[in-house]
């Protein structure tokens, strides 16, 4: 076992993988990371299995010093990041030696970042997943955001050259100066509404406000008229514009409640999730109606991008030119994962 | 018993077996759950019962919900018979009214009657937990009589303090952990309801629970007794 000691911790720092999605059965919020394409991206990056626990980090970045040499990947928003001082780049595998500080600074563009490390990190899993739910001190480091001082377990690795080639192009990223379009599916309450705010929803900007967590984004700038009817509460999924009676909408997140009372007038499409999270407060947003069809052919898409990625990545590994360091490095490499 | 199956968002399909709380629809949506985890489909992440709905979760980029509902609609079908074990009922003391219970008054008004009565009325009878959700340990319970029947607040309490007892329309439970929320607060349980070292609660879905009025004195001499970690849960005989 190696360890990350935490130097500063950021704003909110916590531990995340895909969640216990199975717990939400008991009442558990699935939790996990809420741009699932930077992280797989992350892990893809230094090796790692899709799902293994990652850092996660909203606005502020932490500072962190490696007791060991591993490999490390950004990915998510762009942050202003230095290795022992000097700027590194976002989107790539970079290897960091025993003792170096990687300092994570604030966003430059977009809300999340998120760290890999190579092996991933080695707290234990509470119900199925590494994931924090701060606000029932569940999973992750203590349950709770990493604190100064803390000391995080880490796979200890045997450093290989052969992921330094491991680049990705950056991530479609919210741009504050302009009003980003947001892809939604009908929700299950669609037809509560009258035809007047059925278009509201469309035709409307809305404005994510700054209560904005891992729970739920508070949109502002538009309102939606609810019909005064009683719902029975049902199960909530991610991505779900819930109408409360004031008539703000809240999109619900990661840490979500399993169920809610509610309306839900519309679903933002998967394919469009990561990039909605990625909205800072203040980001003017309107939404587009596409049919579940079309929000089923976009996820197909990435998919095939993202596995197409992972196997760029792959047979990358062995492609020349092979220094002759790394001809025996990717020996040993090969020998480890057989 | 008639069903439908709707679409929620592109990852989730809805199975609705009625629009009301019913024991009796309940106890099929618990067995439609059973024997859905049963089946391991591999691309379902869960099941999240509630009253009358149970919805599931899938892996969009595995299947998709056309190919998934050919897999569950015999799944539903075989689903309409079965029996689930007996109930067990659990007895939670509650301080009622005051800074237990802010919104006391307010739903005695929604009724037109008395504090005293909404008490009597919340009291008098087992609720049966038709599932949990919302959060670890929160119990969606019903049903209330008409006359305390008060629907949520308009806009959600940003916190409202564990153990907090509350009412929204005909249903009522517990916030085992401080949360954002909105339904009206009569009263709150000194009990610990969730705790994160044994985050499974004492209650399950299809037992009972029976609320007791205690005093303010009595509330903080429990809570003593809980804090110690010396409380065992209580079971009505």
């Amino acid at each position: 076992m190696a360890f990350l000691q935490v130097i500063e911790p950021g704003l909110q720092t916590t531990i995340q993988d895909t969640g216990r999605v199975d717990a939400q059965r008991f009442g558990f919020p699935a939790s996990g990371s809420v741009d699932r394409a930077a992280t797989r991206l992350a892990n893809l990056l230094v090796g790692n299995a899709e799902g293994t626990a990652v850092l996660e980090f909203p606005l502020v970045g932490p500072t962190l010093e490696f007791e060991r040499s591993t490999f490390i990947a950004l990915t998510g928003a762009r942050f202003k990041a230095e290795l022992n001082h000097a700027l590194i780049p976002m989107n790539q595998c970079l290897q960091v030696q025993a003792g170096d500080i990687l300092k994570i600074g604030p966003v430059e563009k977009g809300r999340i970042g998120y760290l890999a490390i190579a092996g991933g990190i080695q707290t234990a899993p509470v119900l199925g997943s590494q994931s924090t739910t701060i606000r029932l001190h569940l999973g992750g480091f203590h349950g709770r955001a990493l604190e100064a001082g803390d000391l995080i377990p880490i796979k200890k690795q045997t450093v290989l050259t052969s992921f330094y080639h491991r680049r990705a192009q950056a991530q479609r990223l919210p741009n504050q100066d302009e009003i980003i379009k947001i892809r939604l599916i009908k929700g299950p309450q669609w037809q509560w509404f009258d035809h007047l705010n059925q278009q509201r929803l469309f035709q409307g900007t809305f404005k994510v406000t700054n209560q904005a967590d891992r729970m739920g984004y508070r949109l502002g700038g538009t309102k939606l008229q609810v019909p005064k009817k009683n719902l029975l509460s049902t199960a909530t999924v991610r991505g779900a514009l819930q109408i409360p009676q004031n008539g703000e909408p809240i999109v619900l997140m990661a840490d979500r409640q399993t169920t809610g009372g509610y309306p839900v007038i519309a679903v933002i499409a998967t394919i469009d999730l990561g990039y909605f999270a990625q909205c800072q407060a203040g980001q003017k947003i309107q939404f587009e109606l596409i049919t579940l069809e079309q929000a089923r052919q976009a996820l197909d898409q990435l998919r095939q991008e993202l596995d197409q990625f992972e196997q760029t990545v792959l047979a990358g590994k062995y492609r020349p030119p092979y220094g002759i360091s790394r001809v025996a490095s990717q020996r040993i490499s090969r020998m480890l994962e057989e | 018993m008639d069903y439908q199956l709707f679409d929620y968002g592109d990852q989730a399909i809805v199975i609705e077996l009625g629009k009301v709380i019913d024991p009796e629809i309940n106890r099929r949506v618990q067995l439609l759950g059973q024997l859905i985890m049963k089946a391991k489909i591999p691309a379902i992440e869960t099941i999240i019962p509630a009253y009358a709905t149970l919805t599931v979760t899938f892996n969009g980029q595995i299947t998709n919900g056309k190919m998934l509902r050919q897999r569950l609609v015999p799944i539903i079908e075989s689903s309409l018979s079965g029996d689930l074990p007996v109930a067990k009922t659990w007895l939670i003391p509650v301080a009622y009214g005051g800074e237990y219970g802010p919104d006391l008054r307010d739903v005695a008004d929604y009724g037109g009657i008395t504090p005293t009565e909404v008490i009597r009325l919340h009291t008098a009878q087992k609720y049966l937990i038709y599932f949990l959700g919302f959060l670890p340990g929160f119990a969606y319970m019903g049903t209330v009589p008409d006359q305390i029947a008060m629907p949520r607040l308009a806009s959600p309490r940003l916190k409202i303090p564990a153990g907090s007892i509350g009412i929204a329309g005909q249903q009522t439970g517990f916030y085992p952990v401080t949360s954002p929320g909105g339904w009206r607060i009569i009263g709150q349980t000194p009990l610990k309801l969730y705790q994160p070292e044994n985050p499974v609660s004492f209650y399950q879905a299809g037992d009972q629970i029976q609320f007791e009025a205690v005093t303010p004195a009595e509330f903080k001499a429990i809570q003593l007794t809980v804090q110690a970690k010396t409380y065992q849960p209580r079971e009505a005989e």
